[in-house]
């Protein structure tokens, strides 16, 4: 985890609530700190990333401060230009007095189901591929884990539709060529003035243009799988709270992501109750929050883990975030020494 | 006869040998196609047919170019119209 920054994209992602877009927000602000230019991509449909930051971001890159930019991504208006062009192309294709009913029938697509997470996906995979020649690190604050994972499984699904589409054109493809070899007599017709044969497609043009538009898909979809499960450039931190439910959740979403061979560089225990707050009632919290830290200590050995402590105030604004970095950082440095264990 | 008339008759021979034994074949072959390619067109409209289709995104962009086979598929299917309430296209 200490060579953290040098990796080109790092995922943000736990359960809802533990504290996702904080560490995403203060680890783009440490990584810009460190002259590396950075976008923080918020991935969640409802974004926070703008409220953490205490400014307006939305659809577009906002500069949030030297080297810092922030995206939200809005899979709703990513969808509509997706439609929008499959209508202009479909319109250019028919009669205009179909157009009513394409309009109908491709707002439907738009509103089926899978179509938002298609098209976040969309935009996270050409963001990956593009942003290298614009940016040096890509962050990006997930969701809550289950979409998350869903989204990362997807490029091998879809990887997976895109060969299996291909493979029905390949045979299609393949009689066609057959289909030749048996013809090739035909062109003695003309000379015997014979009819009949086989009809040649309408638009021969057309197989050749399937053909692109699944492989322009294919290619995506596994340059974006290769990227995900690459060490060297990808790294996913965990993010939980010394609580029952989150440790549960992490526990699975490891266990998907190491299914996924997405690589995890560590995790980030946030939230603890400090040392020094007292009351018979934070006792307690602390007695059993002990329990917790050791459990996560025992379930997630293998993984290097920074600690992060409760603060007496929200986060808002950059200051705090960069407090938090700070935080990160440093203990990231005792990593880099070796002796890991509880700040407190 | 004269020598090219029996070339000819010779050759016009031959084509009807070949063409016996090759039209089954290319009817075969012409048929499986044509299934191979209808069948990868409903994959691309399964929506409109009430199949669910987890990858309506991406099969959207290849809609516009299936438009053509798939009024050719319904004429052929004996249909005069579309058969689909929600989609025509003629």
């Amino acid at each position: 985890m200490d060579r953290l920054f040098d990796r080109r994209i790092i995922f943000v992602g736990g359960k809802g609530g533990v504290g996702k877009t904080t560490t995403a927000g203060a680890l783009g602000l440490m990584a810009a700190a460190a002259g590396r230019t950075t976008l923080l991509v918020s991935t969640d449909p409802a974004h926070s990333l703008g409220d953490v930051f205490d400014m307006p971001i939305g659809n577009e890159e906002t500069a949030l401060g030297p080297n810092l930019t922030g995206l939200e991504i809005d899979p709703e208006a990513e969808a509509e230009s997706h439609v929008a062009t499959v209508k202009m192309s479909m319109k250019s294709l028919v009669a205009p007095k179909m157009y009513a009913e394409i309009d109908r029938q491709l707002e439907l697509a738009r509103h089926s189901p899978g179509t938002m997470e298609a098209a976040l996906l969309e935009r996270m995979a050409d963001l990956m591929a593009d942003a290298k020649s614009r940016f040096d690190l890509l962050i990006f604050d997930t969701a809550p884990s289950g979409h998350t994972i869903r989204l990362l499984a997807l490029p091998e699904l879809m990887a997976a539709w895109t060969d299996g589409m291909l493979g029905y054109r390949d045979r299609s493809r393949k009689l066609g060529e057959l289909l030749d070899m048996f013809g090739k007599q035909h062109s003695r017709e003309d000379e015997f003035g014979m009819i009949g044969g086989s009809k040649d497609e309408p638009d021969p043009s057309r197989d050749g243009r399937i053909q692109d538009i699944l492989l322009t898909r294919r290619r995506k979809f596994h340059r974006a799988r290769e990227l995900l499960t690459d060490k060297s450039v990808t790294a996913f931190l965990l993010v939980l709270n010394a609580e029952r439910l989150p440790i549960l959740e992490s526990k699975k979403t490891l266990d998907l992501l190491s299914k996924f061979d997405v690589p995890v560089a560590g995790m980030i225990v946030n939230r603890l109750l400090p040392r020094d707050a007292d009351g018979d009632f934070l006792k307690e919290r602390r007695r059993q929050e002990d329990e917790y830290l050791a459990e996560i200590d025992q379930t997630f050995a293998k993984l290097q883990r920074v600690y992060l402590h409760l603060l007496p105030h929200d986060v808002h604004g950059v200051d705090t975030l960069r407090e938090i970095g700070e935080a990160i950082v440093e203990q990231l440095g005792i990593e880099r020494g070796g002796g890991a264990g509880v700040p407190r | 006869m004269k020598w090219p008339d029996i070339k000819k008759k010779l050759r016009w021979w031959g084509y009807l040998a070949t063409e016996a034994y090759n039209a089954p074949y290319r009817g075969t072959i012409a048929r499986a196609k044509r299934e191979q390619d209808d069948l990868f067109m409903l994959l691309i409209f399964s929506e409109m047919m009430g199949v669910p289709n987890p990858v309506a995104y991406y099969t959207l962009e290849l809609q516009p170019i299936m438009l053509e086979r798939f009024h050719e598929w319904h004429t052929r299917m004996g249909m005069e119209h579309s058969p689909l309430d929600g989609f025509r296209c003629c």
